[in-house]
């Protein structure tokens, strides 16, 4: 079909091509002239029927994606929305002003928009376009319309500058790249006249409503003296409700702007600050909360609708004032569809996990030390925070170029590399290629912060730049100090070099790891890949402990070079041989992966279990795209998938050196509780690393004695106890 | 054309299935014109989600004919596959767009067979992998293709507009030379060596 249309074409082409008229006001190209083209579509169209196309060789998916077809409610928005433009809209009194000439329905009308918007406001930050959400709002669409309704008008510029504040945030932040959708604010008045007055106005207006609210508890024989205060609405015995419900909703926007305000100040000094309006945001909205049953019954209602748990306001009623399909045209690069927004109830919650999150952020230490920040945020990401949080604490982190604006990166360097301070100063931190050490790292961080699916994504290709950067450094250390290797020479410059060198080391393979991990919380490895996904992780363990240990031998053996005359030299010569306890941690784990990998294999071996055989390619081709991109990076040196297949050739269940890795880890674990005693986290890291060992050590039991016997049993492996360990669990099938 | 799909009702469907199970025949045949297209269209709409417009499916079908599936049972299509293929990052690369059985069909293997035929030509062809997305709910789509060899590459955040998360699913060919897989660099930590010459010296041995 399509070959035939352009033959058409190409023919017709020819007979028109002397009757050319030229267009004055783009004159025709060396290679190109004008032509009408109406007669030649006018014959085409003839040609051409209903769904068919002229293939050109600029048509891609993107293309055939993006088409529409016209009344197709499935595809064209276009005609299920109500009105043409937003002044059709307020003509047809969609969102008129005043809400109501009743003034108690006014009220609650307002409230209803206030809790709608909140609605949409949860509903974007979760992932939906601006303009289908907050800017469905007609009101926030032509503010000016609504400057003589204090109210309303308040609260839709909070609103509005609220918006505008989180979007710069997450755009400063470019963490958003899968998440653009956030950002795209094209065509949206997101900055009005006067913003800046916003927190004053909303003031004024909470100033008001106060004084109505004491009004309204005063005795009816004091009212006379307070005449002068005109109620909030004329209902009475609704004046307290209202008033309060309108404050806890104004007072939440104020102290949520704050917390954003406060959290953007340079160098986290308003972080302090930032604790106190959101212990205030939550109180609030708890009062919004209690307040839910006054709204639902009291609302004289309007259009309540039977109640389902889906209602975008407080009371139940239906919002005025909204139209999301008047902004489709700008909100989305693909036909538009409708969106669900989220309840009432579910946008509060969500702003609740906002705030825990944000506060956690809050009370950081702000620590110049690396791996307590990597510690830090790798915590914070196993609470799920959305974007904004992310955005937020990615801002605090990397401030121009510096960890919280406040330290250097050479001096972060320098820390994790555990060189004595007096260095932070060397001339080493112009070279071009520490330069270069400090963005990767400033990136790491970044990256650290943005949503796991991604941040894996991120992580698996910055481990090349890491490898690279450190071959760089070797070079440009060696043109400059000779043999690094050479450990006895005593010149400052070249002892930096080799520490930031095995720093450097430690930290790729750090990241490799928290590669490697991911892949299980994102439910990314089959059962049957678990196999090789542990021994992987137990290679990189290996070295990441061998590094950290050398990092830290070097680092006691030079304190103590330093350090004034010899002490007992037996005492130190013994602490020096005592494993650290940061070293002893990643044993554990690397024996409960060295186990993992035993077990498994055996369970391969013997009962064929775990296997994957597709009809189209082989093991090896799993191998090679699990790990193709710290394979590309030679991390490890040198381990492929030959050297897999070597180490669980031989695996059997009934070798005792399986059951030895978990009893191993057990024991280890338990004597390096004194070790982290005040230290909860890595406690509990601990902990979970006993019960993976003790669940695995009962299944390697239970298969052994009775796996021959009962043919029935069967292995499967569970995340009970730890996030990336896998406990077996054996089960009658 | 709709109403008629309305109101084929459970009884109808019964019959179908068990017409099925004695032993009916399923035929599959590889697109073979502009009277498949409306059939491709009418089983997609009713499984999928996604409403795709008739240049979609034409886009497909016109550039990869030879890549799209239809299964036949009693002259009625009740399974389809459409793909495409093309170079990415100087490979060539298989792509599963849509893959559709219709309900009471379903669980007997017509979707293997459906894809491992577009798989074997994607093969055949010289494309070195073969890639589509799932979602992460779709349990019955990833043991599908899980026991087909695709592994699970990425997961890709908020992927569909409904706010799901997709799974990139990837099965890759095996090639003779990937069995010493080329890396770019053949350096390790520790191996103080950089040299331009060793590379070449690794790459020219092959
Ligand atoms: C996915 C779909 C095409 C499968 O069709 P099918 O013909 O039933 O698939 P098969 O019979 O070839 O199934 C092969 C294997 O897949 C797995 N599988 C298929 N459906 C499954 C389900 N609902 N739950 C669990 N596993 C399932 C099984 O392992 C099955 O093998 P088994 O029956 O021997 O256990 C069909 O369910 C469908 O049309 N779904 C809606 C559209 C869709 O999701 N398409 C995929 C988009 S990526």
């Amino acid at each position: 079909m399509a070959a035939e249309m352009t033959d058409g074409i190409e023919k017709f082409a020819d007979n028109t091509d002397a009757q050319v008229p030229s267009n004055p006001s783009f004159p025709s190209g060396d290679q190109t002239v004008w032509a009408d083209v109406s007669p030649l579509l006018q014959l085409a169209s003839q040609d051409l029927h209903d769904g068919e196309l002229i293939h050109g060789e600029n048509f891609n998916l993107f293309a055939a994606m993006s088409a529409l077809e016209i009344m197709d409610p499935k595809m064209d928005s276009g005609i299920v929305s109500t009105y043409c433009s937003v002044d059709e809209a307020i003509e047809k009194g969609a969102a008129p002003v005043p809400l109501s000439f009743n003034s108690t329905i006014d009220i609650q009308c307002t409230i209803d928009i206030m809790d709608h918007l909140l609605a949409c406001e949860a509903t974007w930050h979760k992932g939906h376009s601006l303009a289908q959400t907050v800017f469905s709002c007609i009101y926030l669409l032509r503010p000016d319309r609504i400057s003589s309704h204090a109210l309303l008008h308040s609260y839709c510029m909070v609103v509005r500058v609220t918006c505008n504040a989180v979007v710069s945030a997450v755009s400063d932040a470019r963490t958003n790249e899968e998440e653009d959708l956030f950002t795209m604010t094209y065509g949206l008045p997101l900055k009005g006249e006067g913003d800046e007055k916003c927190l004053s106005i909303l003031h004024a207006v909470d100033e008001t409503i106060s004084r109505q609210l004491r009004a309204s508890k005063a005795p009816s024989t004091k009212r006379r003296v307070l005449e002068d205060i005109e109620p909030l609405q004329t209902n009475a015995d609704l004046e307290g409700g209202l008033c309060k419900a309108v404050l806890c909703r104004l007072r939440f926007r104020k102290h949520f702007y704050h917390v954003l305000t406060c959290m953007r100040r340079p160098q986290g000094k308003g972080l302090e600050l930032a604790r106190k309006h959101i212990t205030s945001c939550l109180s609030e909205l708890d009062s919004m909360l209690k307040l839910e049953e006054f709204l639902k019954c009291k609302s004289i209602c309007r259009t309540v609708k039977d109640a389902t748990d889906d209602e975008t306001t407080a009371s139940g009623c239906q919002p005025i004032g909204f139209d999301f399909s008047l902004n489709s045209r700008l909100s989305a690069p693909t036909p538009p569809r409708a969106i669900k927004l989220l309840s009432w109830r579910k946008a509060v919650d969500y702003f609740k996990k906002l705030l825990h999150d944000l506060e956690v952020i809050c009370s950081y230490t702000l620590d110049p030390v690396l791996e307590v920040v990597l510690r830090f945020v790798v915590a914070f990401q196993k609470l799920h925070p959305d974007l904004v949080a992310r955005a937020y604490l990615q801002l605090l982190l990397v401030q121009e170029g510096k960890l919280y604006g406040r330290d250097p990166v050479f001096a972060m360097i320098c820390k994790a590399s555990l060189l004595p301070d007096t260095v932070k100063n060397h001339d080493l931190q112009k070279n071009e290629t520490i330069i270069q050490l400090g963005q990767l790292l400033t990136n790491l961080l970044r990256i650290l912060c943005t949503n796991s699916a991604w941040q894996r994504r991120k992580l698996g290709k910055i481990l090349q730049e890491w490898r690279i950067v450190h071959a760089q450094l070797e070079l440009a250390f060696r043109k400059e100090y000779g043999d690094i290797s050479n450990t006895s020479n005593e010149d400052v410059g070249m002892n930096i070099c080799s520490y930031i060198l095995i720093w450097v080391e430690e930290q790729t393979y750090w990241i490799a790891t928290r590669f490697l991990t991911l892949g299980f919380e994102l439910e990314l490895y089959s059962p049957c890949d678990y196999c090789m996904v542990y021994w992987y992780i137990y290679v990189i363990l290996i070295k990441l402990a061998e590094r950290t240990h050398i990092k830290m031998m070097r680092s006691n053996e030079n304190s103590r070079r330093k350090g004034k005359k010899k002490r007992d030299s037996v005492k130190d010569g013994a602490k020096d041989h005592q494993i650290p306890p940061a070293v002893s941690l990643l044993q554990c784990q690397i024996c409960l992966a060295e186990g993992l990998v035993m077990m498994l294999a055996a369970l391969r071996n013997e009962y064929n279990a775990f296997q994957s055989v597709g009809p189209f390619n082989s093991e090896h081709e799993r191998f090679l795209q699990h790990f193709e991109l710290l394979q590309k990076a030679c991390i490890p040196d040198g381990v492929s998938y030959v050297s897999f297949k070597e180490t669980i050739n031989h695996a059997r269940l009934s070798t005792s050196s399986t059951y030895n890795c978990f009893k191993d880890a057990q024991r280890t674990a338990k004597e390096l509780r004194t070790s982290y005693s005040n230290d909860p986290e890595k406690l509990n890291e601990l902990r979970m690393i006993e019960q993976v060992a003790e669940h695995n050590v009962v299944a390697l039991n239970l298969v052994r004695h009775l796996g021959t016997l009962d043919p029935s049993l069967k292995v499967y492996f569970e995340f009970s106890h730890h996030p990336h360990f896998a406990s077996a669990v054996v089960k009658r099938s | 054309m709709e109403s008629n799909k309305k109101n084929t009702n459970q009884e109808d469907k019964k019959e179908e299935a068990e017409g099925l199970q004695e032993g009916s025949e399923i035929e599959y045949v590889s697109y073979g014109g502009e009277h498949h297209l409306p059939l491709i269209m009418n089983l997609v709409d009713q499984e999928l989600s996604e409403p795709y417009s008739i240049f979609t499916y034409r886009y497909f079908v016109y550039l990869w004919p030879q890549l799209s599936f239809l299964a036949f049972h009693d002259g009625k299509c009740v399974g389809t596959v459409v793909c495409k293929m093309g170079e990415h990052r100087n490979t060539l690369r298989g792509y599963i767009a849509m893959l559709v059985v219709l309900k009471p069909y379903r669980g007997r293997g017509i979707a293997t067979e459906l894809v491992t035929r577009s798989i074997r030509v994607m093969m055949d062809s010289g494309c070195e992998e073969v890639t589509l997305e799932a979602e992460v709910t779709n349990k019955g789509a990833l043991a599908l293709y899980g026991r087909l060899g695709f592994i699970r590459a990425k997961r890709l955040f908020r992927y569909y507009l409904n706010g799901v998360d997709a799974f990139r699913l990837k099965l890759l060919f095996p090639r003779p030379e990937a069995h010493q897989h080329q890396s770019i660099m053949k350096l390790g930590f520790g191996t103080y060596e950089l040299g331009s010459d060793q590379q070449n010296e690794e790459t020219s041995a092959e």
